[in-house]
């Protein structure tokens, strides 16, 4: 038997103690004074006036029509994103995939926008999608695309439509990325074994190379589906939840409550119920991931 | 293969339409660039402006202060809270991704996706009591205090990616060394530690680029002594209106350098990413 | 969690943890307490008054947290070195956009940080903090304390003074009764106190274009078509024809601005048409009554509404615009008329010139207001001395030299001194109409969440002003939606 293979539990929880230790502090230790604090109506303010008010807070949640608006928004906001993501990822990594000098020129551009400070982009946002002096009205109506200037974020749905292109610009490409070095990694054989027997276009693709890929489009879906649940400073800066509440996601009420009215145990119950949510979901991702890549496998 | 016309047409189609992205997804960046080099008020006119004498008035303004707090300082404030937490998180992420990849131990499938799942935790949710308690214990504005959660954030990336990379080693290197008596501090230190420098490098970008972007903790958990670049851009807007030029020329200089290093490191970036999907 | 109450050491004596000797036997000096515990240091015991009295030591630096563009911190930076060269004592200077400002005010008094000793304080925030903040009725009174600088309260502007700096320490909600005088007796002999000094003072202000206005063929054409001259409306009724007048999209340029986006703005802009419209601008009274769903309310926000919608007499977006949104669209020459909080500068482009007014009235006028003041961290172990540079930065001359950075000055002396000032002259009839305006204004209600209570309320504004919601159905959801949050608050609602 080999000697890394042997039973090591004190090396083993020796090497992960530290990082776990810090993972603990920054998220046990705050889950745990959330919850506390969600039983409680707790402002900052008066600290001392914790008082225990049981299940007021989540009554609150559970009763609250706005609540369960931005709750919902946040699901649609994810899937659309992320889907969006994943259709016009895969198209670019397509295109992306055939080694050449002009494609490798166009994989180093798609970097950049991952690259911009997610405050900034949504600023630039803001000015580009303006009615007035915006280059999207002024140039999509100079080409004749568009009649009369569209008002961006004064109606929900073209609102949404913004705060999702944002997204989907700074974001495609790392889905685009990840899918086009799984593409290129794919053995040529499969497919040559299948073209010779007849497979085709579509067929091929869909039977021969995207069971192939199945590892990489799970894990960018993975990543960009937590990422895009913690989306907060660019919807703030880009709408700030308007028009009236219809693009209020939950971080943006949790944000509010807990950190601008300083309501600290309703802002908690929130949270927590956020977090609920997100650990019913997230093992249910990591679990089909698992069964598409070494990811979680001991 | 032969080629067939269809084909042909395809792939030209498919060039073109690659590059209509990405020359579309270069519009923000050209409109925050030209910007930053427009002299004052000319950032919002009817037409666009498209011919200004160039200044670079506005990088001036912001590095000297004139606009509102000098940019230098909060920079330096950002380039050691990013290196900080990649350090911290690099070197906590190593010892635990080997041990995730190589040891056995009891618990160590449960903790792999415990490890993983944190990164769900968002972080508006996970500011609110880190920001009662550094109130509390004073903490407020000190470098550490940005350090650790930053670490924290991208710790499970890290590992991922680190894991992935040492399962890549071959064992029989670090078994030849087990039989020569080197400690497995030695085996990591000497071995693993330079066979695994891609994955290294890969978690570091990706490390550092969180660090140096984020926003909402440092603007909650920061005063003047460590308050980061990210924070100062949201001071050009206000109830006054909002500094255009300097703005987007701050926002220049901040991207600046991540560019740069996504771009020399672009290979890696992206190898890195996919190392959990290789079986 | 031991430093939750280090605030109260200099009191109490009793939590000698992270204080060092010096700064405890300073603090207790200060505070004028016995601290048995320091033995022979003892001597420091005596009467509250005595103490006082004598001068505090004083510190090498001082630390004020401000505004960076809402309070205008370059005023600021103007006074610091003048007030080196007057106390030696040096301003250390943090200023933070306002959401990261206040979460900085709530987050240091929450915790009694004694690290900022001058605090900047928007009106909103006050009823949350006055059990943090330091009550300056006894040091206003003393002349000792008042050496650098003399108080001269009766130069504030009266309405100003009560809004910003007066609370009832056991029922913040309550508005002074009288606001007529300030008088520090007076205050106190209703059971009020005093919690800052004013200094920023923002009301809302009508700006229009007079190269338009007195356009000769556009006041011909104007004349024949309204029966009347072409003047700045006096009258919302007015104001929704001449605005109508200057709307021609295809020069691209219409009526006037609002700040319809989601925001405390689009609150203020309501609140001022409630106020105008006959209803308690105040939104909330003073009992918890709902007073921004009557019908004034009603009318007001319809009226708001259509002309956006019905009128269509504002530029595309407004309903996403914020106060920056609504000054860039008015300096950029999108419109003929504008509404906001500061003076303008048109851009380099536009040729043309700036005129203000008082908004425009109905039944009366009530433009909201707000101000800032200088207050003094209660937890801060340089009370006295902070105290007298809130004093200090406040008083007439400084607010005077500070119009050279635009100050939105808090004292009738300023105002007067603005008439001849060049710094203030530049910007035409601006300082006479803010003067004007604070004098009308109308404030916040009083609410310890009033945060929550503003969302609402814009949300209702800029659901009506996006045609989502009738001003009706959008004023009855806030208003369920504010009384929730009154009880959750523990008011007495009914």
């Amino acid at each position: 038997m080999k000697p890394t293979r042997e039973e090591s539990n004190g090396i083993g929880w020796a090497l992960v103690t530290p990082a776990v230790g810090v993972l603990l502090l920054m998220t046990i230790f705050p889950a745990l004074y959330l919850l506390w604090a969600s039983f409680r109506r707790f402002n900052l303010m008066m600290p001392e006036n914790a008082a225990f008010i049981g299940l007021e807070n989540y009554r609150n949640i559970v009763t609250n029509a706005d609540i369960r608006h931005s709750m919902l928004v946040t699901i649609l906001f994810v899937v659309a994103a992320v889907g969006i993501e994943l259709v016009l990822g895969l198209l670019l990594a397509l295109m992306l995939a055939p080694k050449s000098r002009s494609n490798a020129a166009a994989a180093t551009l798609l970097i950049l926008p991952m690259a911009v400070t997610p405050v900034v982009s949504a600023l630039v946002w803001r000015e580009l999608f303006n009615p007035n002096y915006g280059w999207v009205n002024y140039y999509l109506r100079k080409i004749g695309i568009m009649g009369e200037p569209i008002a961006w974020l004064s109606s929900p749905q073209t609102a949404w439509f913004t705060v999702i292109s944002l997204d989907v610009w700074q974001w495609t490409p790392f889905v685009a990325l990840i899918l086009m070095a799984g593409l290129q990694g794919i053995p040529p054989e499969p497919r040559e074994a299948a073209a010779v027997d007849g497979a085709e276009g579509w067929r091929l693709f869909w039977d021969v190379t995207f069971p192939l890929l199945r590892p990489f489009v799970a894990i960018a879906v993975l990543l960009r589906t937590l990422e895009a649940f913690k989306t907060f400073g660019t919807i703030r800066v880009l709408t700030g939840g308007g028009p009236g509440i219809s693009t209020e996601i939950i971080n943006l009420t949790i944000y509010r409550t807990a950190l601008q009215d300083f309501s600290v145990g309703a802002g908690a119950s929130l949270g927590i119920a956020f977090l609920v949510f997100l650990s019913i979901l997230v093992p249910q991702m990591l679990r089909v991931l698992a069964r598409d890549s070494d990811l979680v496998e001991a | 293969m032969r080629h067939t016309p269809g084909q042909r047409i395809l792939t030209a189609l498919s060039q073109v339409a690659l590059w209509i992205w990405v020359l579309l997804a270069m519009v923000p960046l050209v409109w925050m660039v030209t910007t930053s080099i427009k002299p004052e008020g000319y950032a919002q006119t009817i037409p666009p402006t498209w011919q200004f004498q160039p200044t670079l008035q506005h990088y001036v303004d912001v590095l000297e202060g004139a606009a509102v707090t000098p940019f230098g300082p909060l920079l330096l404030h950002s380039l050691v809270v990013a290196v900080g937490s990649t350090a911290l998180a690099l070197v906590l992420g190593l010892f635990a991704a080997y041990a995730l990849a190589r040891l056995r131990f009891k618990g160590k499938r449960f903790l792999a996706m415990w490890i993983l799942s944190t990164i769900m935790f968002p972080p508006v949710v996970a500011v609110i009591p880190i920001f009662i308690m550094a109130g509390r214990l004073q903490l407020i504005d000190r470098y550490l205090t940005l350090i650790v959660p930053y670490a924290a954030f991208n710790l499970p990336l890290v590992i991922w990616v680190l894991r992935s990379s040492i399962r890549q080693i071959p064992e029989e290197i670090e078994d030849a060394a087990l039989v020569d008596g080197a400690s497995r501090m030695e085996i990591i230190t000497r071995i693993v530690l330079p066979l695994a420098a891609p994955g290294i490098a890969t978690a570091g970008i990706l490390s550092m680029l969180l660090a140096w972007n984020e926003f909402l903790f440092a603007l909650t958990l920061t005063r003047s002594q460590v308050k980061t670049a990210p924070v100062g851009i949201s001071e050009f807007t206000g109830m006054f209106g909002t500094q255009w030029g300097s703005l987007s020329a701050a926002a220049t200089i901040i991207v600046a350098p991540v560019v740069i290093m996504a771009l020399m490191l672009r290979r890696h970036l992206i190898e890195g990413l996919t190392l959990g999907a290789v079986k | 969690m031991k430093n939750a109450s280090s605030g109260n050491s200099s009191r109490t004596g009793l939590h000698l943890q992270g204080m060092t000797r010096r700064s405890l036997v300073k603090s207790a000096a200060a505070a004028g307490f016995t601290l048995p515990v320091l033995g022979k240091s003892a001597v420091f015991a005596a009467p509250r008054r005595t103490v006082r009295q004598q001068d505090a030591e004083k510190p090498a630096s001082l630390n004020m947290l401000y505004a960076t563009v809402e309070a205008d911190v370059e005023a600021i930076k103007l006074a610091i070195p003048d007030f080196k060269a007057e106390t030696g004592i040096e301003i250390v200077l943090d200023s933070q956009p306002y959401d990261a400002l206040q979460q900085k005010v709530f987050a240091e008094l929450a915790v009694d940080s004694p690290y900022y000793d001058v605090i900047i304080v928007d009106t909103p925030w006050t009823p949350a903090l006055t059990g943090k903040l330091e009550p300056l009725s006894e040091y206003l009174t003393n002349e000792a304390l008042n050496d650098v600088s003399d108080p001269a309260l009766d130069d504030f502007i009266e309405k100003v003074f009560f809004d910003t700096a007066v609370y009832n320490p056991t029922s913040p909600n309550l508005q002074f009764p009288d606001p007529s005088a300030v008088d520090v007796e007076a205050i106190t002999g209703e059971g009020f106190e005093i919690y800052g000094l004013p200094l920023q003072a923002n009301a809302l202000v009508a700006m229009y274009r007079t190269d338009l206005f007195e356009n000769a063929e556009g006041m011909a054409a104007f004349e024949s078509e309204y029966g009347r001259a072409l003047a700045f409306p006096e009258t919302w009724d007015e104001f929704t024809e001449v605005a109508k007048f200057f709307t021609r999209p295809d020069e691209n340029l219409y009526g006037t601005t609002l700040m319809a986006g989601n925001g405390d703005w689009a609150t203020d802009d309501f609140k001022t048409l409630l106020a105008a419209w006959g209803g308690d601008g105040y939104m909330v009274s003073d009992d918890f009554t709902l007073a921004f769903n009557s019908p004034e309310g009603v009318e007001a926000l319809t009226y708001y509404a259509d002309l956006i919608n019905e009128h269509k007499v504002t530029p595309p977006g407004v309903t996403s615009f914020s106060w920056d949104d609504a000054s860039a669209a008015f300096t950029s020459g999108l419109t003929a008329i504008g509404m906001n909080y500061h003076t303008e500068v048109l851009a380099p482009d536009v040729q043309g010139n700036i005129s203000y007014a008082l908004v425009p009235e109905k039944v009366t006028r009530g433009p909201h207001f707000g101000t800032w003041m200088l207050s003094v961290n209660k937890a801060s172990q340089n009370k006295e001395w902070a105290y007298r540079a809130a004093n200090w930065f406040t008083n007439g001359p400084t607010q005077t030299k500070m119009l050279a950075a635009q100050l939105h000055p808090s004292r009738k002396s300023a105002y007067k001194a603005a008439k001849t000032d060049e710094n203030a002259t530049k910007f035409g009839n601006f300082y006479d109409i803010l003067g004007q305006s604070l004098a009308l204004g109308v404030g916040r209600p009083r609410l310890t969440n009033y945060g929550a209570v503003d969302k609402e309320i814009w949300v209702a504004v800029n659901s009506a002003a996006t045609g989502s919601m009738t001003p009706e159905e959008a004023l009855q959801s806030a208003a369920d939606k504010v009384l929730a949050l009154l009880q959750e608050a523990g008011y007495p609602v009914s």
